[in-house]
Order: structure tokens, then C-alpha cells, then sequence
């Protein structure tokens, strides 16, 4: 299944990318990523226009990147500037995708530039807001960027695969409420009056019975936001402590993802005890999901005869994911379908 | 923000830590029409043993013999641990449970429950505007009478079709005017905005009826601070709008070129496929969207689960394991 290439994808966190040459697989693209002088975020295919070298095993000289093949040149927008030694001045360029640099996030739209829309990304102005604090990563995934996606929309896995960390038999007991805007897939589930899973106990001193949000956004083709909110039961809002994980779902090829996140919380910010805690924990419950998912992955890609799936109601929000991104897929194939019929064939 | 331990909580007098899932074997010992179309079933041990403590908003599950199960809230007094009161909905044809529990549930009926879990449970408040719908009153009526007898200031807005088909007006006569029965049929849809009218600072409002309302709440509070209102639905399936009941269709696959009658109480799945045609189904509840359909003409009665608002008004695609039709003929690419 190829990916949707007209939306956001989170491409790297900012401290990733400098001036070292990096190649990063993002929905079927290789993608050189590097920064100019001044700072600014580059993305070019990272296939040189010759003969397909990859730009990123070429070298820096200023602002110019030249390949490490035959000696093409290229500035910051893709074009070729020149060939190394030789008089030529081939009239070819690498494509350079659109970023976009906000709150430590090198956002990228694989798709039409001039189609990239900045209103379709999700707030993260708590990943620099001085009140919230986080940490963050990206692990890397053998799995489908689909499984991912469904993985996140479908919390009840918690009960199940991370019972001694994020889980408790109330996340699955407690059905959630799906409903969309336009693409975008909400879900919540509020868990009132149950126990706090180990995780919260220890993050929040939290031992009696709590009320546990857990609100969900998907932001497609692939961004998800998890609200998270835990009081003692019967606590009102804006009481309470609240968390907020972003997960960059990023396809790289077809059977891989880049599985990026980042969890903030907004009480205790200068403990740095609880910060190093959370993150272990984060990990621990990242590599439970890693594990099941590549397992997954590997039952999806031999299955011989496709045999169509069970499904209850807790899969309704990642369901509706499903349907959003097979829709976006089928637009933008009928596209390309229409502009191939335009265009006369290739030789 | 909250830093360090949260300050003590207000002590929320009702909730509970949901039990363990076990099955509790429990026998028919009572049967009553609460409503034109609402069994009200009183159920109790056959043992002497008592039955688990519940409070206000709790459900259970009933776990048919058809392998169905289905969430029913508990509607008695939670001081009563010999018994347990449901009230059960005569749900359309074509849905399983309560169509099984409505027929076959008389004294003396065996059946099998569990939990008994909250999700719904009454938090303490200085003062609550109770919202039900239809067979909504089920888990709000025990909400009422401990509000009452808890002595906070509440009122409750009852919504339904009409007169007759609302249950248990008779226990709620004592209430007075803190009571606001509105029949769609005498006074229209509930007055949301009169609703809300008395939802002042330190109130909680809690909701349970279909969808509609539900959705129609959400819309409402958006601007009261979060948490203020607190909703349940039944199941993730709104219920059809229109009186429910399913006609008799008639379905013509145009790809096919057969035209196959649907006769009340048989879904167009089954009907297609008795007449030959191979359509593939999973779940046949509408959840998954295996048998989603592409709609040539009519316009589908939509029961699933699945398709978004918008999908549902565009009505060009539908789920043929559980909707059905608006007019008496569709026109389906099958
Ligand atoms: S492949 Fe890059 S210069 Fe030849
Ligand atoms: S078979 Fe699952 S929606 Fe119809
Ligand atoms: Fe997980």
C-alpha cells in the first residue's frame, strides 16, 4: 500500500537535523535532510537527478551540496548548480520538499508544496510552553504505518499488553466516544471512579480511586495527540494532572515506520527524578507496542488468503482512521490516475 | 495547574472499583410493562446469597443464550441487594438482545449478568440537572432519588415520544414540578436552552437518551467548564430517528440485475444473499464495515456504528447488515 503524500508528517525533532548530511526514509520517499548556514531546514529526494546516488553520502561546501558520485552541485532549493570540475551546467534538480520548523519540529509534506496547509497541524505550543515539560525520541519500527495508527486509536490494547505500567482492566471496560471533524478522528474515553494504573500511582502520589481522560486526536495521514488527564475521583477540572503525548507516525517504507513521541506533563516540571522515571516507563511501554506490533506486521504480510478481520466496538476510532486514510489514498490515486491520462506516455 | 499531589479530592459518596467480570446467575422473579414499549424485569439470585453493591448509573451486562451481550443500567433502589431492577427497551427487528429478552424473559427465566460497572457514576455536586431520553430514565431514576435524599437541589427534564412510551412516570409523580415531563408529542424536543437554564456555577449536568440529545448536549456545553456535563449512551449505535420500525423494502441490485424483497425483520444482508448474491460481512452489527455498499438511489436508513455524520448525510454508501431504508426502495450496486 503506498502512503499519502499531500499532509504532515513529522520528518524529525529539531536538534536531529544540522549540518550533517542525513538520509531519512519518509511515506516512500528517501529524504536527505540537512540545514543551510542560516539555519534554515532543507529536505531534498535524496536520489541525485544523474544517476540516482543518494545525495546524503555527498558532502557539504557551504551551502552547496555536491555528490559524492560524479560531482553534481546543488543549492538549497534542489538545483544544480554545476558539476564539479567539468564546464556542464546540466539543467536537472533534486526535488525539495516542503518543511515546516515550529515548537522543535521539522514537519514535513511529502506531496504539492503548494498545497501544504499549516492550519491542518495540531497545537504543540505545550512542547515549548514554560509551564509543560517533556522528553522525547523516535524509535524505529518494522511494522505498517497502518498498524500504528490503529495501535494508537484503539487504547484498550493498554489493559493487555502493558498491565504493569499504562494498563488496567478499567481502560478496555470503559467504551469510548468517537466523532470527526472533516478528516480528523476524535475519541474519549473517561474512566470515573477506577484505579490508577503504577504508572500514574508513582508519576502522581495518586492511591485512592481516580477519574482518568483519556482524549484522543488523530490528525491524519500522521499525527496523533493523546490528552491525558488523572484526579482523584470526583476532582474537577482544571484540577488535576495532565500529560499530552504527540506521536509522529511517520511511514518510512512500506513495511517501516519512524515511531516518534514525546510526553509532557504539566505538574512537578523541575523534577527531574519523575522526568527520567517517565521516560524509562515511556520506553518500556513503547517497546511492549514495538514488539507486538512487528509481531503483527509479520501475520499481515504472510497471511496467504486474506481473511477478512473481527471487529468490536472499541476499534470504531481506529475503523474510522482506517477509512479516512483509505479515502485520502483513493483521491490522490484517482489524481494521479487523471494526470497520467493527461500526459502522453513516458519513453 | 496542579503541582505535587492533587488536593484532596470532594469525596465522591457514590463510585466503586468496577468488580471483576464475573458471571452472576440470576432468575426472573418479576415482569412488568413500565412503558408502552419498555419490559421493566426485577431479577434476583436463586440462592439467598446477596448480589454485589451498586450505585446510581451503574449497567450491567446481560449475556444472552443467543451468544449477544447487551448493557442494561440498573434502575432500582442500590440499598436492595436481593434484587436488581432492568428496564429493557422493545428495540426495531433486526437488533438481537433485547428483541430475545422482551420475548423470552418471563418469571421465573434464567439468565446470566455481570459486572455491575459504573461509568456513569453521580459525583457529588452542590446541584444537578438530570437530562433523560427515552429509555434514558433507566440509569438516571436511582440518580434522582439520591440527589433527593441526599438533600441537594436538582431537577430532572424527561424526554420521549410520548405519554405512553415513557417509563416510570408513575415513581417520579412525588417529585413534583422538579420533575419536567416533555412528550415529543404534546410539547416538542426538549428545550435545551431552558435545560441549561439552571445550570449555574457548582452544578453537574448528566445525560442519558440517544445520540441526538447526547450530541446535542455536547454541542450546548461546549462553553460550561469541562466536566460540568456527564453523558451516557446505551450502546455506540443512535438510535433511528423516525418510529424505528422496520417496512417492508424491496432492494434492486443493479450490477446483479435481481430484485430482491426485504420483508420487515429480515435485514437486506441476509435477504441478498438467500437470493444468491455473494456479499461479504464480518461483524453484522456495523461496526466494521466489511458490507458497506455503494447506494444508487433511495436513501438508506443508517443503524451502523461506523459512518461519520457526513457520510451518513450523503447517503451514498451504507452498511447492509443493519440499515435499511427510508422510503420502501433501494437501489444498491451489488
Ligand atoms: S549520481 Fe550524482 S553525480 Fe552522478
Ligand atoms: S458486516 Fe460489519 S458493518 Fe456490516
Ligand atoms: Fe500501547
Amino acid at each position: 500500500m503506498p502512503h499519502v503524500q499531500n499532509g504532515w508528517y513529522l520528518a524529525a525533532w529539531s536538534d536531529e537535523v544540522g549540518r550533517t548530511l542525513t538520509q531519512r526514509w519518509i511515506a516512500g520517499n528517501p529524504v536527505c535532510l540537512y540545514r543551510l548556514g542560516d539555519g534554515t531546514p532543507v529536505a531534498l529526494e535524496d536520489r541525485c537527478p544523474h544517476r540516482k546516488f543518494p545525495l546524503s553520502l555527498g558532502r557539504l561546501d557551504g551551502d552547496v551540496l555536491e555528490c559524492n558520485y560524479h560531482g553534481y552541485r546543488f543549492d538549497g532549493t534542489g538545483a544544480c548548480v554545476g558539476v564539479a570540475e567539468q564546464q556542464d551546467r546540466p539543467r536537472a534538480a533534486a526535488r525539495r520538499f516542503r518543511l515546516l520548523e515550529r515548537d522543535g519540529i521539522v514537519w514535513i509534506w511529502p506531496g504539492d508544496p503548494d498545497r501544504a496547509d499549516e492550519s491542518q497541524l495540531p497545537d504543540t505550543s505545550w512542547l515549548t510552553d514554560p509551564n509543560w515539560t517533556h522528553v522525547q525520541g523516535v524509535l524505529p519500527l518494522k511494522a505498517r504505518h497502518l498498524l500504528l495508527v490503529e495501535n494508537l486509536l484503539d487504547l484498550s490494547h493498554e489493559t493487555f499488553l502493558h498491565p504493569t505500567t499504562i494498563g488496567n482492566a478499567a481502560v478496555a471496560a470503559t467504551p469510548i466516544e468517537v466523532t470527526t471533524a472533516g478528516p480528523k478522528v476524535y475519541f474519549q474515553r473517561r474512566m470515573i471512579g477506577v484505579p490508577a494504573p503504577p504508572f500514574y500511582q508513582k508519576s502522581m502520589g495518586l492511591t485512592g480511586l481516580v477519574d482518568r481522560w483519556q482524549d484522543g486526536e488523530f490528525h491524519p495521514p500522521g499525527i496523533f495527540v493523546l490528552n491525558i488527564r488523572l484526579a482523584a475521583t470526583g476532582t474537577e477540572e482544571p484540577e488535576g494532572f495532565h500529560m499530552k503525548v504527540l506521536y509522529g507516525m511517520t511511514p518510512a517504507t512500506e513495511h517501516e515506520c519512524h515511531d516518534f513521541y514525546a510526553l509532557a506533563r504539566d505538574y512537578a516540571i523541575d523534577d527531574e527524578q519523575l522526568t527520567t522515571f517517565q521516560h524509562e516507563q515511556q520506553l518500556a511501554v513503547m517497546a511492549e507496542d514495538v514488539q507486538a506490533l512487528e509481531v503483527q506486521e509479520v501475520m499481515y504480510a504472510t497471511e496467504r488468503r486474506r481473511v477478512a478481520e473481527s471487529s468490536i466496538r472499541s476499534d470504531l476510532a481506529a475503523l474510522r482512521g482506517r477509512r479516512v486514510l483509505r479515502k485520502m489514498l483513493a483521491a490522490e490515486a484517482a489524481e494521479e490516475e487523471a494526470a497520467a491520462g493527461r500526459m502522453p506516455a513516458a519513453r | 495547574m496542579a503541582v505535587g499531589p492533587a488536593a484532596p479530592a470532594r469525596v465522591a459518596p457514590v463510585s466503586r472499583v468496577p468488580g471483576p467480570a464475573e458471571p452472576i446467575d440470576v432468575t426472573v422473579v418479576g415482569r412488568r410493562m413500565a412503558a408502552a414499549d419498555v419490559v421493566e424485569l426485577t431479577v434476583a439470585r436463586p440462592a439467598t446469597e446477596p448480589l454485589p453493591q451498586w450505585t446510581p448509573g451503574a449497567h450491567v451486562d446481560v449475556l444472552l443464550p443467543t451468544g449477544a451481550v447487551r448493557q442494561y443500567s440498573l434502575c432500582g433502589d442500590p440499598a436492595d441487594d436481593r434484587s436488581w431492577r432492568l428496564g429493557v427497551l422493545r428495540e426495531p427487528a433486526g437488533r438481537g438482545g433485547s428483541g430475545w429478552l422482551c420475548e423470552h424473559a418471563v418469571e421465573g427465566t434464567s439468565l446470566t449478568l455481570r459486572g455491575p460497572r459504573n461509568n456513569f457514576a453521580l459525583v457529588d455536586a452542590e446541584r444537578y440537572v438530570f437530562v433523560a431520553g427515552g429509555v434514558g430514565i433507566t440509569p438516571v431514576l436511582p440518580m434522582v432519588h439520591a440527589a433527593d435524599r441526599a438533600g441537594r437541589p436538582w431537577t430532572l427534564w424527561y424526554g420521549g415520544r410520548h405519554r405512553s412510551s415513557m417509563a416510570f412516570l408513575d415513581e417520579l409523580t412525588r417529585y413534583g414540578d422538579r420533575v419536567r415531563i416533555r412528550p415529543e408529542d404534546e410539547s416538542g424536543l426538549l428545550d435545551l436552552a431552558g435545560v441549561l437554564a439552571d445550570a449555574g456555577p457548582g452544578t453537574l449536568v448528566y445525560c442519558c437518551g440517544p445520540a441526538g440529545l447526547i450530541d446535542a448536549m455536547q454541542n450546548r456545553c461546549r462553553s460550561l467548564p469541562a466536566g460540568t456535563l456527564r453523558v451516557e449512551r446505551f450502546t455506540a449505535v443512535s438510535q433511528p430517528v423516525d418510529d424505528g420500525a422496520d417496512r417492508d423494502i424491496e432492494v434492486l441490485c443493479q450490477a446483479s440485475g435481481l430484485t430482491v424483497p426485504v420483508p420487515a425483520g429480515c435485514g437486506i444482508l441476509d435477504a441478498v444473499r438467500r437470493a444468491g448474491l455473494d456479499v461479504l460481512s464480518s461483524c453484522t452489527e456495523g461496526i466494521c464495515g466489511t458490507c458497506e455498499t455503494t447506494v444508487l438511489d433511495g436513501v438508506p436508513e443508517h443503524r451502523d456504528s461506523l459512518l461519520t455524520e457526513e457520510e451518513r448525510a450523503a447517503g451514498d454508501t451504507m452498511m447492509i447488515c443493519v440499515s435499511r431504508a427510508r422510503g420502501d426502495r433501494l437501489v444498491l450496486d451489488l
